[in-house]
């Protein structure tokens, strides 16, 4: 009768709660009641649980109670603690509350199941007693759930892709995130936060909250073309979520410019057109369209390209043009630095090209006369003078 | 009168006879001793550098040539001194000397030409000066091969033999110089005095009055003067002028042969070095072509100061 009398109280104590605090003292309560928000709990085995009570004093002298738990199961411990330490007694004042925590450290083997534990307080003229059901299960499951926001990309090999998640807990507690993901041979895969460099192994995220982070995949650079699939794997305690993203990588035409077996240099007389092999070489994924040759040259260097555009470079194919240089009529003999350029749409390679100038012979050539025209003349003198 | 059969009749003897004066002669070892012993100063002086200054080079033989140490000037700068002198000394009195002995006639009444008798002491006279420049230049090498121990690669000798050549030829120059005053002037100092007044006008101050005639010739642009530059057409135009010495010649022929990294004598523009490999050594056939017009230019003087000796020694009366 009691029993049932205290738990009414309770119960009664839980409802008005909101109005105590609005109107410290309610008129037509009175005396010392033991309470608690939840006084039916569930708990995990192997964990140690706090659940809060409160001893409160509406318009009663002040009175010392004792406190005692009972009907603990075996092998757990219920520890009544106030103010940090565990307490024996307390003694509210007079319209004020005591603040108490029931901890409880339940081993790890407790059989499942409700147990009610009886805490008690009794003074000279009260015997308060709140009887707590703690009902051992296993914890509500974490939950998380992992949701892309953008969850197909398309790039080039070059390109880097980076796919936004959001991670939820849906669990009644923070947990902490480890991220994983999977991606194709030689992808580089990665997570940092959503803005910043910082990469991450894992993420806290309190209960209820979600948070994205950014996953960044980064294909080889000879990655073919075609369609990749990135598993995004999130993991916490004993809960995971899995999304996969795909991956679509256009080819990407790369070149590369040398000379015919790789010989870069040559010779060109000053002022004379030179024609110089040069091989293009398309070592990307996809053809090269359009390609345009361009040189530069030292001022006054006519560098043109026979023919000047080639229309298509397969993969792992190669091309080859003329390139007619022309040193300038001012050049001075020695060595020159030429640039070739090949470029097909945003992709482009040059190589220089060392050019041997030569100048003309034809000085030389009438240095000769000169000593010549100097030679006949002697011979005229030895000629015209010769006497005896 | 014309002459009967070959101008060359008696050459050989002549030379010869003139080549056993030459190296005979006291003045010959003088002069030869005074080249060797200043010669070998500075090439000692240019190992020690060498030594001293261990860098990497691919030309470190030609470096033996062109390096200096204070006090002394390099072996190059040495030879294009002593190398007209020697010229200068063996040829001032080769003509008007047998005058004074009053061998000229002597000689002449031999069936020998004057034709060959000026070709053979120029020819000798060549030859004496190759063999002790060629002597010279086995000395240098030798030297260079016992003292850093590193032997030249063929460029290098390729080069150095071209700056040999060159070598030869401008003494040709000086000794067909001295040549033709040995003719014109009866006596022998006078010769000598006005062949040694030429050699260091043309090496000494002609070089300094070239800028000044060049400003005069071509006036500085006071655009370029107010940027501190010469003025290009000034530029060109001292240096045309300078080049009137052989001095100035044979100087920039054997900076071309032994510095292979040389491109160009004389001015250029900074568009033209756009692009440039700096550094980057020539070939022996492309240094040549950059020197060419200077080889060509001695050749030519050494030729046509002997034509011109030539035809005043055919005009005079020997019979003195």
């Amino acid at each position: 009768m009691r029993y049932g009398l205290i738990a009414a109280l309770a119960a009664f104590a839980v409802v008005i709660a909101p109005a105590v605090k609005a109107d410290d003292a309610p008129k037509d309560v009175k005396g010392i009641f033991l309470m608690s928000d939840f006084p039916a709990v569930t708990l995990r085995p192997g964990e140690t649980s706090t659940v809060s009570l409160r001893l409160q004093n509406y318009d009663t002298a002040p009175d010392r109670l004792a406190l005692s738990v009972s009907g603990v199961p075996k092998g757990w411990t219920a520890t009544l603690m106030g103010g940090g330490q565990p307490v024996q007694a307390a003694m509210p004042a007079t319209n004020s509350s005591v603040s108490l925590d029931l901890r409880l450290d339940v081993p790890k083997n407790a059989p499942m199941g409700t147990q009610t534990l009886t805490v008690a307080a009794t003074g000279s003229s009260t015997n308060l007693q709140l009887p707590i059901a703690v009902t051992l299960a296993k914890d509500l499951p974490a939950k998380l759930s992992l949701t892309p926001q953008l969850p197909e990309l398309r790039g080039t090999s070059k390109s880097s892709f980076e796919y936004d998640l959001n991670i939820k807990n849906d669990s009644g507690k923070k947990l902490t995130v480890s991220l994983s993901a999977q991606a194709p041979k030689n992808f580089d895969a990665s997570f940092t936060e959503q803005y910043g460099t910082q990469e991450l192994n894992a993420v806290p995220v309190d209960a209820g909250q979600s948070k994205t982070v950014k996953l960044k995949v980064t294909p080889p650079n000879t990655a073919n073309a075609g369609e990749y699939k990135v598993t995004a794997r999130i993991a916490a305690e004993d809960a995971s979520a899995t999304t996969d993203l795909g991956l679509d990588i256009t080819g990407q035409p790369k070149l590369d410019v040398s000379g015919r077996e790789g010989l870069v240099s040559t010779r060109a007389a000053a002022g004379k057109e030179t024609s110089v092999p040069v091989v293009i070489t398309n070592t990307g994924t996809a053809p090269a369209e359009d390609v345009e040759l361009s040189g530069s040259a030292p001022s006054g260097w006519k560098i043109t390209f026979n023919p000047t555009t080639v229309d298509r470079i397969a993969p792992d194919k190669n091309k080859e043009v003329q390139a007619l240089i022309t040193p300038t009529d001012k050049a001075i003999a020695g060595d020159y630095v030429t640039s070739i350029t090949a470029s097909a749409r945003g992709e482009s390679a040059s190589t220089d090209f060392r050019v041997t100038v030569t100048t003309s012979t034809m000085w030389g050539i009438a240095g000769v006369g000169i000593i010549g025209v100097a030679l006949l003349v002697m011979v005229g003198a030895v000629a015209r003078f010769g006497r005896r | 009168m014309q002459r009967e059969g070959s101008a060359f009749q008696g050459l050989g003897v002549v030379t010869l006879k003139e080549l056993s004066d030459h190296l005979t002669s006291t003045r010959m070892r003088v002069l030869e001793w005074l080249v060797v012993l200043v010669a070998l100063a500075a090439l000692y002086g240019a190992i020690q550098q060498i030594k001293d200054t261990t860098a990497e080079d691919p030309f470190l033989f030609l470096r033996l040539f062109t390096t200096s140490r204070d006090p002394l000037p390099s072996f190059v700068s040495f030879l294009s001194f002593l190398v007209p002198l020697m010229a200068i000394g063996l040829g001032f009195d080769a003509v008007n000397g047998e005058h004074n002995r009053r061998t000229l006639s002597r000689i002449l009444a031999q069936p020998i030409y004057r034709d060959a008798l000026l070709f053979g002491k120029f020819l000798a006279g060549l030859v004496t000066l190759s063999i002790s420049l060629i002597s010279l230049w086995l000395i240098v090498i030798g030297l260079g091969l016992l003292l850093i121990g590193i032997p030249p690669g063929g460029e290098e000798i390729a080069r150095s033999f071209v700056f040999l050549l060159v070598t030869i030829v401008y003494a040709g120059v000086w000794l067909a110089l001295a040549l033709l005053f040995s003719i014109v002037f009866r006596s022998a100092a006078t010769a000598a005095l006005v062949t040694l007044g030429i050699w260091l006008f043309f090496t000494f101050i002609w070089p300094v009055l070239a800028g000044a005639v060049a400003q005069i010739i071509v006036p500085p642009d006071p655009r370029y003067m107010a940027l501190g530059l010469q003025t290009p057409g000034t530029a060109i135009a001292e240096q045309v002028l300078a080049r009137f010495s052989p001095s100035t010649l044979y100087a920039e022929i054997v900076v071309a042969l032994l510095d292979p990294t040389t491109r160009a004598l004389g001015p250029i523009y900074l568009s033209q070095l756009q692009g440039a490999v700096l550094g980057a050594p020539l070939p022996l056939g492309a240094s040549v072509l950059i020197a060419w017009p200077q080889i060509v230019g001695m050749v030519a003087t050494a030729i046509l100061l002997f034509v011109i000796g030539y035809v005043i020694f055919q005009r005079q009366e020997v019979r003195a």
